[in-house]
């Protein structure tokens, strides 16, 4: 078993083609990739062609992202979204990821209203199950009404169905403060996604902030100002049974403009950080001392 | 001043909010139609009406309708690995055939666009597990939609009775691993069918999670891959096979024998008095016979 299996890097955070970002985070030891939709609508080749790099490169995909101001609409946007919803799932599908990153709304236009929140996200659950896809709900620090992970687990108690579960970010825990006290009440069997980043500010008061820096400048776990924290976030994890993975969901216009090596070298010092540093899972034991004799 | 007991005790009613009836027909896809003919005939039905514009014949005996769809048009059939047959499609019967479709769709059901043609039934239908459809029927009481879409074969007897008094019972489903709380909340939410405790069985077969349809007359059963079995037992999702409930199972194995069917006899698993398998042929197709 390697050491990295748990651990992935996300393709928004590399620059080039799909191919060049697959290889790379091959090389950095990786086995996983949080894919975005775009990675395969954007390919010179077509989906086809990328769903063939995505096959190709052995990656296991972490999940597919993602789904934005799905629920709370209602007439003709609400039949908008189905329509996107439904073209995303296949396209899930198609990856064979099993996770369905959906994000919380921003819209003005959504309602807030927690009960029928929850109904979309169910209807959203039941559009991905006979795909065998489960969602995970994060909520954006910047949702709407939804922003902080405690209301986006009351959401997902409320739908109550198997295939719905919650999507965690660091960033956004980090940048409206949320307590994380509130991960005890967590089940591990329903967080469907960890994504860790961290970011160089201590504060992001306002939506505005948290977007730019969110999209701009987030860091690698390890990198940022918040280690103590997000070390706290993950111990907890574990502490209530959490044994899924952790996607490093860095977006940073630095690493844009870096080679996908040197970058996917900070990830893999990341990854290894969280390992050895915060978890204290040791490495295998070298082969010689399981050699009888 | 009048209290009704219903009122008194607060009964709640198995709610049935699609109007299920029971299973008005099922449907088998196949390249290989006559192959498939020669097995259901063994096992009692006979072939009664052909489509009027696709490659589709119509089976019955008793209650049970069955139709075998060799369109090659249409992609489930084109689709079948190796020409073997699945079944393609369980056809409900319902209070309201739209609004049961509507109501599905508002839930997060797939719907699946009509294919009628000219002067043909357009029934509604959403889709089901693997490349499967469910679709609703409701008009089954006052006249037979077979009328519409299907020309009867001439000098055949169209309503032959039930070979050993069978009915259809319930369907298998296949699904992938750790995937039944899944699928169980998916009917529910869906139709209304309602969760059987595992300790209430019935037939031979004591896997899987039960779930009886909310009008009661058919059963639905999930069953995931073997978590012992290391591999070859992970295919895809799919309906796989029907059980027909029989009064006294000894005598419908024994009628069936004498038409060449065959069973699974083995230490584990043999015909008894609580149900029987038949063994499966044209490496998909195989039926369950339960005491009923």
């Amino acid at each position: 078993m390697n050491m990295l299996d748990g651990y992935g890097m996300d393709t928004i955070t590399l620059a080039g083609s799909l191919e060049a970002k697959l290889a790379a985070m091959k090389r950095a030891g990786f086995s996983q990739v949080m894919l975005m939709a775009r990675d395969l609508v954007t390919h010179p080749g077509g989906v086809d062609a990328a769903l063939a790099a995505v096959a190709g490169s052995g990656l296991r995909p972490t999940g597919f992202q993602v789904l934005r101001d799905f629920e709370g609409l209602s007439g003709h946007l609400h039949e908008y979204k189905v329509d996107i919803a439904k073209s995303m799932l296949q396209m899930c599908a198609a990856t064979g990821a099993k996770v369905l990153l959906a994000c919380s709304s921003t819209s003005r236009h959504a309602t807030q209203d927690l009960d029928q929140i929850a109904a979309d996200l169910k209807k959203l659950a039941m559009l991905a199950l006979p795909l065998g896809i489960k969602v995970a709900y994060e909520a954006l620090s910047w949702g709407r009404t939804v922003n902080e992970f405690p209301v986006s687990w009351d959401v997902i108690c409320r739908a109550d169905c198997p295939n719905l579960g919650i999507g965690l970010d660091s960033f956004h825990i980090f940048a409206a403060k949320s307590s994380l006290d509130a991960i005890e009440e967590l089940d591990a069997e329903k967080i469907f996604l960890v994504q860790l980043s961290d970011f160089m500010w201590h504060e992001t008061p306002t939506f505005e902030e948290r977007m730019t820096t969110a999209r701009t400048f987030r860091v690698f776990p390890g990198e940022g100002v918040h280690s103590e924290q997000l070390a706290d976030l993950v111990m907890r994890l574990d502490r209530i049974g959490y044994r899924g993975d952790y996607s490093f969901e860095v977006f940073n216009d630095d690493y844009q403009q870096l080679p996908v090596d040197a970058v996917a070298a900070r990830a893999r010092r990341s990854a290894v950080w969280l390992h050895e540093n915060v978890l204290h899972r040791s490495a295998p034991l070298p082969t010689w001392t399981r050699q009888t004799s | 001043m009048s209290l009704r007991k219903v009122d008194r005790e607060d009964v709640p009613e198995i709610p049935n909010r699609l109007g299920l009836a029971g299973i008005e027909f099922i449907e088998y896809a196949t390249p290989r139609p006559q192959a498939l003919g020669q097995v259901l005939e063994r096992m009692g039905f006979r072939p009664v009406a052909r489509h009027r514009s696709r490659e589709v014949t119509l089976y019955r005996q008793g209650d049970m309708n069955l139709v075998v769809n060799a369109s090659p048009e249409d992609a489930r059939v084109s689709g079948t690995v190796d020409g073997q047959p699945v079944i393609s499609a369980v056809a409900f019967r319902v209070q309201d055939a739209l609004k049961a479709q509507t109501r599905c769709m508002e839930l997060g059901a797939w719907g699946v666009p009509s294919q009628a043609q000219a002067m043909e039934l357009h029934i509604p239908a959403i889709h089901g597990p693997g490349r499967s459809r469910f679709y609703f029927v409701d008009r089954w009481q006052e006249f037979s939609i077979y009328d519409i879409d299907f020309k009867p074969i001439p000098t055949v007897q169209q309503n032959p009775p039930a070979l050993a008094g069978m009915s259809y019972f319930g369907l298998v489903q296949y699904i992938g691993a750790g995937r039944s709380a899944e699928w169980l909340t998916y009917y529910e939410h869906m139709f209304d069918f309602v969760p059987i405790p595992d300790e209430e069985r019935f037939g031979i077969l004591p896997k899987g999670k039960l779930m009886r349809s909310p009008c009661g007359t058919f059963l639905w059963q999930l069953i995931e891959p073997d978590p012992w079995m290391e591999s070859g037992d992970d295919g895809p999702e799919c309906l796989q096979r029907v059980g027909f409930g029989v009064s006294h199972v000894a005598q419908a194995v024994q009628a069936l024998k004498a038409c060449g069917v065959e069973f699974v006899e083995s230490t584990r698993l043999h015909p008894e008095d609580r149900g029987a398998l038949t063994r499966s042929v044209l490496g998909s197709v195989a039926f369950e016979l339960v005491h009923h």
